[in-house]
């Protein structure tokens, strides 16, 4: 069986190394982009199974991105799991499948992801 | 009737006797014992007739003759003599004596003469009652066809006016009595200014005024004869519009508005001039109650203690008042951003616009500079002014300045605001330093150093950030006593170009650094002096980062000396800043880095090089660069609480 995919989309490259660094060690295939125009252009050219998605970004925010995949109904069955540290933004996107609060621990971002895709 | 008679003689049994026979004639007899004596009481006693011996100590018959016929012609003087001398009769008869008389009197020569002179006194009268009843006459006569003449033209004159009234008015319903009933003064005059007629209304304020001067009724009426409407209308034939003021019946002066219309006759002369005034007292209170008014919202406008300015659909300011002219300069003629913000481009989130838009209020915080370059919180708050039609052609900004409520606020209850807006980065931070731990030890665990090299070097740097942070929100929560050491500056500079020169290698930014030779050392708080400086180092290499325009970027820190005074100068060619950001730089919760940056940094640094009795010099130009000079004199930095003073006072 092949590798699942995340796309993992942060403006910080902290965030972004940290979670490819978490799941490529966990056994996923990992493409990340740094803001929302990245994003839909890769989303353009691959499926993923699973998108991580930052709320505050500079320009185009996580809700417009999120805005963007719903409209595309190849995309919109995609589960998104929502990453802030701001809790109070969680529901501003509403088809969310998950919610992850900053900061958070290695362990908790695997078995949320393992939750969603049934593993 | 009556005469009164003077006699006059020197002897006394004479005055007596002859004054009891002319008291039987029907005499009222005066008498006195001389000429001199005669003439002291001739206009007390007036006489009709005098009779008067000629011969007399102190004045003589004859020259009393003389004398009262140059006074009093009409006197008719009577002469008595004693003597039948020829010459002397006829020197008084020369001198207009009525009548010469011997002694001794024969009463029946005296009575005849008498009889004569009253016969004459009669006939005088009579002619002068004549003469006097029938210039009586001639005057009554004459008068009476003059107020015939003048009843006549005001009659033809109301009579055409009625008329014309009563036709304008005949539409409206009632025609009748309208010339009186016009509810202004009218009168008509006639070519040697006098009135000649009046309407009610000008009979019961201004008094019966026919027949007198046309200027009567005006004040101040000296000279108004040659100057005023009436006159003028006569000179130019052309009707007069003018304010003057009239006097009423009780002497009150009542403001006018006159209008005169030349009245001509068939020949084209004008015979006639009608005048109208209107009282114009009323509409002169109205204006005075407006003229105050206005002076009340005039004075409104420019004691409010907010800066206010009216401007109009393209932004420029077409009002401002005292308090916007003082603190921004006079702004009537330009943009509002320009004025206001010192904005080339209108502000992005300008209220006024969205009250264009809808006509509703709307309220926006911002910061603004005044022209000497002071920093104000401002509340504005927008109004709609519209026009009759009801459409919004203005828009009234009126500024509170909160700046010190914003001071205020910022030691008290913005603290849990500046916690807010501090949190997310504190968790991003959190988070970060998690991912960099995760992978220094999943790099150990898989045996991949260079995994853990990269994660060690991000945790220092993270690390960095989070001291950075918390010392700022220490700072902050906390007003910290300066902490004087002794420091050696090449040292400090040193150790400031360190901390700062990981992260411009990482971001590929060349950092220079230059320490000027014999900077010696120096009293500063070197904790909290260092931070603020490097966060301005830190603000360098983020303003490299964000330019996208040049291929390569540097920063120049240079310190130097000069005489007691240190400057350390920052200089990047990064993003720069428009004039707006440069102005807002140093205030609290302002930052030009969106979500990544708390609005705290500068303002602290800032703070704390005034503290330390100095000064940060900003220029900058958007995608040239920003240079920063921060100069801190040679002075033990003042107690923190001595500086809050002197702030707060």
């Amino acid at each position: 069986m092949s590798k699942k995919t995340i796309l993992t989309v942060d403006d910080d490259p902290n965030i972004r190394d940290y979670l490819e660094a978490v799941f490529t060690d966990h056994g996923y295939e990992v493409v990340t982009a740094e803001n929302g125009d990245k994003a839909m252009e890769l989303l353009a050219t691959m499926r993923p199974d699973l998108i991580t998605l930052d709320v505050e970004m500079p320009d185009k925010t996580g809700p417009w991105v999120s805005r963007a995949i719903q409209k595309n109904s190849a995309l919109a069955t995609i589960p998104i799991v929502v990453i802030t540290g701001h809790s109070e933004l969680q529901y501003i996107i509403p088809k969310a499948a998950a919610f992850l609060a900053k900061p958070f621990e290695a362990d908790e971002v695997v078995r949320v992801v393992r939750g969603i895709l049934g593993e | 009737m009556s005469e009164t008679l003077l006699l006059v003689d020197d002897e006394e049994d004479i005055r007596r006797f002859l004054g009891l026979f002319l008291a039987d004639l029907g005499y009222v007899v005066h008498a006195a014992a001389n000429g001199e004596e005669a003439l002291a009481v001739l206009d007390e006693v007036d006489p009709a007739i005098v009779l008067t011996d000629i011969k007399m100590p102190v004045m003589d018959g004859l020259e009393l003759l003389k004398r009262i016929k140059a006074k009093s012609p009409d006197i008719e003087v009577v002469m008595i003599s004693g003597h039948g001398d020829m010459d002397l009769a006829i020197s008084c008869l020369q001198n207009d004596a009525a009548d010469f008389v011997t002694k001794p009197i024969n009463h029946d020569i005296l009575d005849a003469a008498l009889k004569r002179i009253d016969e004459k006194l009669a006939m005088r009268r009579e002619l002068r009652q004549y003469t006097q009843n029938l210039e009586k006459l001639v005057r009554e006569k004459s008068s009476r066809v003059v107020e015939l003449e003048r009843q006549l033209a005001a009659g033809q004159m109301a009579e055409t006016m009625c008329q014309a009234i009563s036709g304008l008015s005949a539409d409206l319903g009632e025609g009748t009595g309208y010339f009186n009933e016009m509810p202004c003064f009218v009168a008509v005059h006639n070519a040697s200014l006098e009135v000649v007629a009046t309407n009610q209304l000008y009979k019961d304020r201004l008094g019966d005024m026919v027949g007198r001067h046309s200027w009567e009724v005006y004040a101040g009426q000296a000279l108004r004869g040659f100057d005023g409407p009436i006159w003028k209308t006569f000179e130019t034939g052309k009707g007069q519009r003018c304010r003057e003021t009239m006097l009423c019946k009780n002497g009150n002066e009542l403001p006018v508005m006159v209008h005169t219309s030349p009245i001509a006759a068939t020949n084209g002369k004008v015979e006639l001039v009608l005048e109208m005034a209107v009282d114009v007292s009323e509409i002169k209170r109205l204006q005075e109650e407006l003229r105050v008014t206005q002076q009340k919202y005039m004075d409104l406008f420019d004691a409010t203690p907010c800066y206010i300015a009216v401007r109009d659909r393209e932004g420029t300011v077409v009002a401002n008042n005292h308090r916007f002219v003082e603190d921004f300069g006079e702004g009537v003629g330009r943009a509002c951003h320009d004025v206001f913000a010192h904005r080339s481009e209108p502000c992005p989130d300008c209220p006024a616009a969205l009250t264009f838009a809808d006509g509703e209020p709307h309220y926006h915080e911002t910061v603004v500079t005044t022209r000497d370059g002071r920093q104000r919180n401002v509340l504005i708050s927008t109004a709609a002014i519209r026009n009759a039609a009801g459409e919004v052609v203005e828009v009234m900004e009126m500024s509170a300045d909160i700046t010190s409520i914003r001071e205020l606020q910022s030691h008290l209850t913005s603290l849990g605001l500046m916690l807010g807006s501090i949190s997310h980065g504190v968790k991003g931070m959190l988070t970060a330093l998690e991912g960099a731990v995760y992978r220094v030890e999943s790099g150990l665990r898989r045996g991949d150093i260079s995994r853990s090299q990269a994660a060690a070097e991000a945790v220092r740097t993270l690390v960095g950030r989070v001291r950075a942070l918390v010392l700022n929100v220490l700072y902050y929560a906390k007003s910290r006593e300066l902490a004087p050491e002794t420091v050696d500056v090449a040292a400090f500079a040193t150790s400031m170009a360190q901390t700062v020169a990981p992260k411009a290698a990482r971001e590929g930014v060349l950092l220079e650094t230059s320490i000027g030779a014999d900077l010696g050392e120096m009293a500063v708080d070197a904790v909290n002096l260092q931070a603020a400086l490097v966060n301005i180092l830190e603000n360098a290499v983020d303003a490299c980062v964000a330019d996208t325009a040049k291929p390569a970027h540097r920063i120049a820190f240079r310190i130097s000396r000069e005489g007691r005074t240190l400057v350390f100068d920052i200089e990047d060619n990064g993003m720069g800043m428009d004039q707006e950001t440069r102005e807002k730089a140093f205030t609290l919760f302002f930052s030009s880095k969106g979500l990544r940056g708390t609005g705290l940094g500068l303002f602290i640094a800032n703070d704390m090089v005034v503290k330390h009795g100095g000064s940060i010099a900003l220029t900058s130009e958007p995608g040239v660069g920003t240079h920063f000079s921060v100069r801190i004199p040679e002075t033990s930095p003042a107690p923190v609480e001595a500086v809050r003073e002197a702030s707060a006072s």
